[in-house]
């Protein structure tokens, strides 16, 4: 069942500016998906639309529809969104609201309602998965801008919402912390269910975890799928081919030269197996006795 | 150039957050600066820059001391972008923007419109001069900061973070324009937590780390000792992964993917004991 579903739906701001356009797509429930494409090209605004920011607090004008968890978008109000969806947006100091680093994780649950002592233990929990135990008394603005990202996503994280969008949430981190959260996202999405919504610039990041790409230019949906086929056609339709990660880039080298096909590599260990196969020729042994 | 002498940093009091820091700077340079979070990279360019004075040590410019002479003294010689690009906008356009920097330098009126002209052409603004710069998206509000700083045609670069926010072309964009400058003879320094700009275009590295320069070296000593780079919170750029994966076979350790490509051909066609398009799968 999807989990979110885009019905030929389209957006422009109050300035005019049309941002999406006959987006029709599908985000099934438990899955893992990556949103790619240039600056401008609507990421953004996807994301708001799927916690219903577009159009609820944006206003302008929509076309189609958004399904979030069974609830259509310009039904259900901000508030019951937020019950099912939680955002990190770039932008992520403007959502901290509170003094302290704990205060700030406790105020969702506290908004819901939820008993101290349980607001306690939840916020221990999640500040263990997000890197930041022990750092709970400590202010906010004590932190440094990649302690501050992984507070937001704390902050999200402690409501346990059915669907998680994070938009760029790892800019401000550097490469092993980002590798930390996106293992910690991959963790909750494979052993909770939670749908995961990401953009990121840099896809080799997320290559390991997708199981879906969507590739937005110019506000139209120009290419969803598994990642091994939109990144295939992003280089064979010569689109947005700057973002294809650098393994990618070897892989459909040497294949365009000849010297495939290679499996659907996720990350450079299965790039070394399977050359270091083809290359002693052992793989190929075990291909032709099977 | 620029020279760090024994430079002690700490926030507070008690916590060094840089001890007896040493470095010099070289005209011509193409300085990366990388580290973990909190390692202290942003600390040591506002040191450099006069943003922050050092507990002890010295910064001299071209051999004068110039420690705690503050970044308005600094601007003249030092150009710096900061991580984020909103906090240093607040004039009515692009163009008034980058004009502020040369007019408080006291540039006359005809070289403060040269400066600006050069400015927005080599960052690709010249388009957008009239336009209210805080309605900019993000990649466009760093180009206008960087802008900021080039008018006042200073001989050194320092940017934080200038990518992040970026997508892939605005990142080659950008990068084309700071090559292009260093070409010119302006030194760059440019802190990143991205692997491939590390690789491709610096002529330095340094890490920031240890309460001090963990590395300042060539990338490719770097990346081909064994150095804690996780520790240091720096990633094995997946080229170089891949390569030193397949030394054991005799592949030579490389940066680009292209590179790659071209040394391991030869070896997967003799593996494959066939000729190219004939494989068995």
């Amino acid at each position: 069942m999807p989990a979110i579903t885009f019905q030929d739906f389209s957006y422009q701001y109050p300035s005019g500016q049309a941002a999406l356009e006959n987006i029709e797509l599908q985000i099934p429930e438990g899955s893992f998906t990556v949103v790619a494409g240039p600056s401008g090209a609507g990421k953004t605004t996807l994301c708001l639309a799927i916690a219903g920011v577009v159009p609820h607090y944006h206003g302008g004008r929509v076309a189609g529809r958004v399904t979030v968890a069974g609830l259509d978008t310009r039904i259900a109000g901000l508030a019951q969104m937020a019950e099912r969806v939680g955002t990190v947006m770039e932008d992520y100091e403007s959502q901290l609201v509170c003094l302290t680093v704990e205060e700030d994780v406790a105020f969702g649950l506290e908004n819901r309602g939820m008993a101290s002592k349980d607001i306690m233990i939840r916020v221990k929990e999640v500040l263990q998965l997000t890197g930041l135990e022990g750092r709970g008394k400590l202010e906010v603005s004590a932190l440094s801008g990649g302690q501050k990202q992984r507070l937001a996503i704390a902050g999200v994280l402690a409501v346990q919402p059915a669907v998680l969008v994070l938009d760029e949430a790892t800019s401000a981190l550097d490469p092993e912390g980002a590798a930390d959260i996106y293992r910690l996202l991959y963790q909750l999405n494979r052993q909770q269910g939670m749908t995961v919504v990401v953009v990121e610039h840099d896809l080799a990041k997320v290559l390991p975890y997708a199981d879906q790409f969507l590739l937005l230019q110019d506000g139209k949906l120009a290419e969803a799928g598994k990642p091994a086929m939109v990144l295939t056609q992003m280089r064979q339709h010569r689109v947005f081919t700057e973002a294809l990660p650098p393994l990618w880039r070897l892989k459909l080298g040497l294949e365009e030269s000849g010297c495939g096909p290679l499996g659907d590599w996720r990350d450079e260990s299965d790039a070394v197996a399977e050359l270091t196969g083809r290359i002693t020729g052992r793989e190929m042994g075990v291909k032709e006795s099977a | 150039m620029l020279d760090l002498q024994r430079i002690c940093f700490g926030y507070s009091n008690n916590i060094m957050l840089l001890k007896e820091l040493n470095l010099h700077i070289s005209a011509g340079e193409f300085i990366v600066v990388a580290g973990r979070n909190g390692s202290g990279k942003t600390t040591l360019t506002k040191l450099m820059m006069g943003l922050l004075k050092p507990t002890t040590g010295h910064v001299l410019f071209e051999g004068e001391d110039v420690t705690g002479q503050g970044a308005d003294r600094m601007a003249r010689h030092v150009g710096y972008v900061f991580q984020n690009p909103d906090r240093q906008m607040f004039r009515d356009t692009v163009g008034q923007e980058v004009a502020y920097g040369p007019e408080q330098l006291g540039f006359e009126t005809a070289a403060t419109a040269a400066a600006v002209e050069e400015a927005l052409r080599l960052t690709d603004l010249t388009d957008l001069a009239g336009v209210y710069p805080r309605t900019l998206s993000k990649g466009r509000k760093q180009r206008v900061a960087i802008a900021s700083a080039l008018a006042m045609k200073p001989r050194l670069l320092i940017l934080d973070e200038p990518t992040s926010g970026q997508d892939a072309g605005q990142r080659e964009q950008l990068l084309s324009v700071m090559t292009r400058l260093n070409r010119q003879g302006m030194t760059i320094m440019l802190v990143t937590h991205d692997m491939e700009i590390l690789t491709r275009y610096a002529s330095r590295v340094l890490v920031v780390g240890d309460a001090g320069l963990a590395f300042d070296g060539m990338v490719e000593t770097l990346f081909n000792g064994d150095y804690p780079l996780a520790q240091w919170g720096l990633s094995e750029p997946a080229i170089v992964k891949i390569s030193r994966g397949l030394s054991a076979l005799g592949v030579a350790t490389v940066f680009a993917a292209e590179e790659l490509q071209k040394n391991i051909q030869p070896l997967l066609r003799k593996g494959d004991g066939h000729e190219p398009h004939s494989t068995a799968h």
